[in-house]
């Protein structure tokens, strides 16, 4: 990365941004300018529009949004973005399109909701009225001149000879008009000078009084109304419905208009942060280093003073990340990305992480099957999608995994687990699949086989931490940290071999003196440890660093060794799910003695069915494991995070993509 | 002893696989039943995503299906021996039905859980919703675990 400042002339100031912007190699930055720097004077900020652009943004995709409720595209799942040329994306007249499209569309939709508004005000008062519609008073009756009428409604577990008796005494009428689950509905009658003795007996039997509002005529005659609004209001969301699907046409230049939006707001947010005087701005950024002739060629064309400079050694907290990758790195991006950038000047872990990640994959998934299936999905996505970025990425790294899962399950015999085996048998064949060694009948060389995997990948580690400190000057801690480790784990190794043959069950000897010499260097490098722990504290704080470092390398270390036992777990686990549905699905084929046409299709059907489903288990299990013995174990050792990932200025690619 | 003898190995061994599958399957049915309501919620404003939704509640599930996988591979074992296995064979099969057994049903039911939470993450922020998913299969390793704890041991008896 280098930083990069530049005075422009105002005037040419959106020409060069858009000219960055096509180039797609400039992170712009705000300056920090020191008070004596020559360029403090370049302060004022201007407003570029960057607001007024999202909200043209939002107005676009609400829009789509819309179109996408009432006529959802058509793509088909493996079709790539469509591609457009730069200009599109920066296009003036296709943005005041596209925004005149979105105006109409929210238009339609807003009357839309209002109808619907209307529609369920409406239907809310039909509900109202059913209950009143076999009562023939019209609603705006409120009595005559000596009697009261209330209409109302009763508890229905408030029976009716309850409720009428309440009154009777009082001479006043109360009719029950209609009856539901919950509630009577009454009309009751009574003098106007008795109202206080009604209201009362009414409050006895929970009668609360209804008001239907201001309405006139009766209830049937108001819900036949209510219904004909509903039908206009059903014709009028019908009709703005079509009208909005009669829009879909403009999806295409709606999109491009999202993208054109997007575009313009990263352009005007990066010339928001420049700064300004009347007649000339500043900019700030970084670019990677090798950009630096491309670069030159479009400042030629300009007014303009630059110049590029490495960052300070205090500056490497702002400066951004890019990682550079080879074909076969990139794939692990995701992974990094997922975790966090190393931070600016230190290690890159792809590389080295590339070969145990894939390693690490196949092991675990070891299938013939599943292998050729990830291969296959990633060539066709490859070819028919054509991913760009992170995307491509994650297919890399499928096809990546499952050429490694091929191999492992060629060495372990496994295709999809062991059907091949299954179906030979059925057919009294004695072919057997080739295998080098499996889970399932060495279960425990292949866990100390893991473990031992696991040191290597962790060593790799250590390595580098090593060679960083080393490269830092830093040797001593280099050789009390990492050194004395290598020592104890060289003594371990010894002492532990003469039990080897036992595990192999092979029988050769290893002098037992081996073992003994193993005792003792491993007594060396814990001294080594002891003392290097020691070393920068004082007094008492020796023992207590001491203490603290034989703590944490044995729980530590024991910790990080066992964790590789998942790979041993996940690949035997994967094997006997497998397995276990191959043998319910020959279940049918076996009772008959040979296959028939029923039981092989039942068979078809639950091996597609259950691989389906051991597969999707498996690459999730896998990717989330081996991304764990990376970012866990791995990391742990050497890695330092905390990059800030490089955003260069670019095209936004929601919906299209850039040509070439 | 005399009254074990009288029940006899094959109902212990029987009651192992049972156990298996049925606990299993419980804390898979509890879990992908915590999640599914939590998804249908989500559902309910946002039917897009109910392929995503979908993919969360069935993590669950798995548990479930090891514990069949244990079942069968202990019932194909005894089926054959069930009316003269020993008491001790039949109690070795048992055991060895006990880690997916209670693994699984205790295992279903917290992934479940962080199943349902994930559903708010694919709400809030749909576009990290595969982390949500990563912390699920966190969970699952314990099942696997489990599932391997009962397959080792069922490998080494004997019948």
């Amino acid at each position: 990365m280098k930083k990069l400042r530049l005075i422009a002339v105002q005037s040419q100031k959106k020409a060069l941004l858009e000219d960055l912007l096509k180039l797609g190699c400039v992170e712009v930055t705000e300056p920090e300018l020191g008070e004596d720097d020559i360029l403090s004077s370049l302060r004022d900020k201007s407003d570029e529009g960057a607001m007024e652009r999202r909200s043209q943004q939002l107005k676009i995709l609400n829009a789509l949004k819309v179109l996408d409720q009432y006529a959802p595209a058509k793509r088909g799942m493996l079709s790539p973005k469509p591609e457009e040329v730069k200009e599109n994306f920066l296009d003036k007249q296709g943005l005041e399109q596209a925004l005149d499209a979105a105006d109409r569309i929210l238009r339609l939709d807003g009357e839309l909701r209002a109808v619907s508004a209307n529609e369920s005000r409406e239907r809310a008062l039909e509900e109202s009225l059913k209950p009143w519609q076999n009562l023939d008073l019209p609603l705006e009756c409120r009595g005559t001149r000596t009697c009261d009428l209330l209409l109302g409604a009763v508890p229905a577990s408030v029976s009716q000879q309850e409720a009428e008796g309440a009154l009777i005494e009082l001479d006043a009428d109360l009719t029950q008009i209609e009856q539901d689950k919950t509630d009577s509905y009454v009309v009751v009658l009574y003098r106007k000078e008795i109202r206080d003795e009604v209201l009362a007996a009414l409050r006895e039997v929970n009668f609360s009084q209804i008001s239907l509002g201001n309405l006139t005529g009766t209830a049937k005659e108001n819900i036949a109304l209510c219904q004909q609004h509903l039908r206009e209001f059903a014709e009028e969301k019908q009709r703005l419905a079509d009208a909005i699907k009669a829009e879909s046409g403009m999806r295409p230049i709606l999109e491009m208009g999202a993208d054109n939006a997007g575009t313009g707001i990263s352009l005007c947010e990066a010339a928001e942060k420049l700064r300004n005087t009347e007649t000339v701005a500043l900019l700030q950024g970084w670019v990677p280093a090798e950009k630096e002739e491309k670069l030159r060629q479009v400042f030629d064309g300009y007014d303009c003073a630059w110049e590029l400079v490495e960052p300070e050694k205090d500056e490497y907290p702002n400066v951004p990340v890019q990682l550079k990758n080879n074909a076969f790195t990139n794939a692990l991006n995701m992974v990094t990305n997922m975790y966090s950038l190393p931070a600016y000047g230190t290690v890159d872990p792809n590389p080295l992480m590339a070969p145990f990640f894939i390693l690490f994959f196949g092991l675990m998934m070891a299938d013939i099957g599943y292998g050729l299936i990830m291969i296959l999905a990633a060539l066709v996505v490859r070819k028919k999608l054509k991913p760009r970025g992170n995307a491509l990425a994650t297919w890399q790294l499928v096809l990546y995994g499952g050429i490694s899962t091929l191999l492992m399950g060629i060495l372990t015999g496994g295709f999809f687990s062991d059907v091949i085996d299954a179906i030979c048998e059925l057919n009294g064949s004695s072919f057997r699949m080739w295998r080098l060694f499996s889970a399932e009948e060495q279960s425990t060389q292949v866990l100390v086989g893991s473990m031992v995997l696991g040191l290597l990948h962790l060593n790799t580690g250590m390595a580098v931490s090593f060679y960083r400190k080393r490269k830092d000057g830093n040797l001593a801690d280099g050789i009390f940290e990492e050194g004395s480790l290598w020592v104890l784990l060289l003594g371990i190794v010894l002492y532990a071999l003469p039990m080897l043959p036992s595990l192999l069950k092979k029988d050769f000897q290893i002098p037992a003196v081996i073992g003994t010499a193993g005792m003792v260097i491993m007594i060396i490098g814990g001294a080594m440890l002891l003392f290097g722990a020691g070393r920068h504290s004082k007094g008492f704080g020796k023992v207590t660093a001491a203490f603290g470092a034989i703590y944490n390398t044995a729980t530590g270390w024991f910790g990080d060794v066992l964790s590789y036992s998942r790979i041993m777990a996940l690949m035997l686990a994967g094997g006997v799910v497998g397995k276990v549905f191959n043998n319910v699905a020959l279940m049918p084929a076996r009772n008959a003695g040979h296959f028939t046409v029923g039981s092989a299709l039942a068979f078809v059907i639950i091996f597609v069915l259950g691989h389906t489903m051991n597969f999707g288990l498996n690459i999730l299990g896998c990717y989330v494991h081996d991304l764990r013995l990376q970012c866990l174990e791995f990391f742990g050792k050497f890695y330092e995070d905390g990059g800030k990932p490089f955003r260069p200025l670019t095209f936004s690619e929601s919906y299209r993509q850039v040509k070439g | 002893m005399e009254f074990l003898n009288a029940i006899g190995g094959g109902a212990f061994a029987l009651l192992g696989a049972a156990m298996a599958a049925a606990l299993a399957c419980v804390g898979s049915a509890k879990g992908t039943g915590i999640t599914g309501e939590a998804g249908a919620g989500l559902v309910s404003e946002d039917p897009s995503k109910s392929g995503k939704v979908m993919i969360l509640q069935v993590i669950p599930g798995t548990q479930g299906l090891y514990g069949f996988v244990i079942f069968f591979l202990a019932f194909t074992k005894i089926s054959a021996h069930l009316g003269t296995m020993s008491v001790l064979q039949g109690m070795q099969i048992f055991g060895a039905c006990l880690p997916i057994a209670l693994g699984g049903l205790l295992s279903a039911i917290a992934q479940g859980r962080v199943a349902a939470a994930s559903i708010n993450i694919l709400a809030k922020k749909p576009d990290d919703w595969s982390k949500g998913m990563i912390m699920c299969i966190v969970v699952e390793f314990y099942a696997i675990l489990c599932l391997l704890a009962s397959f080792l041991m069922l490998n080494a008896i004997t019948l």
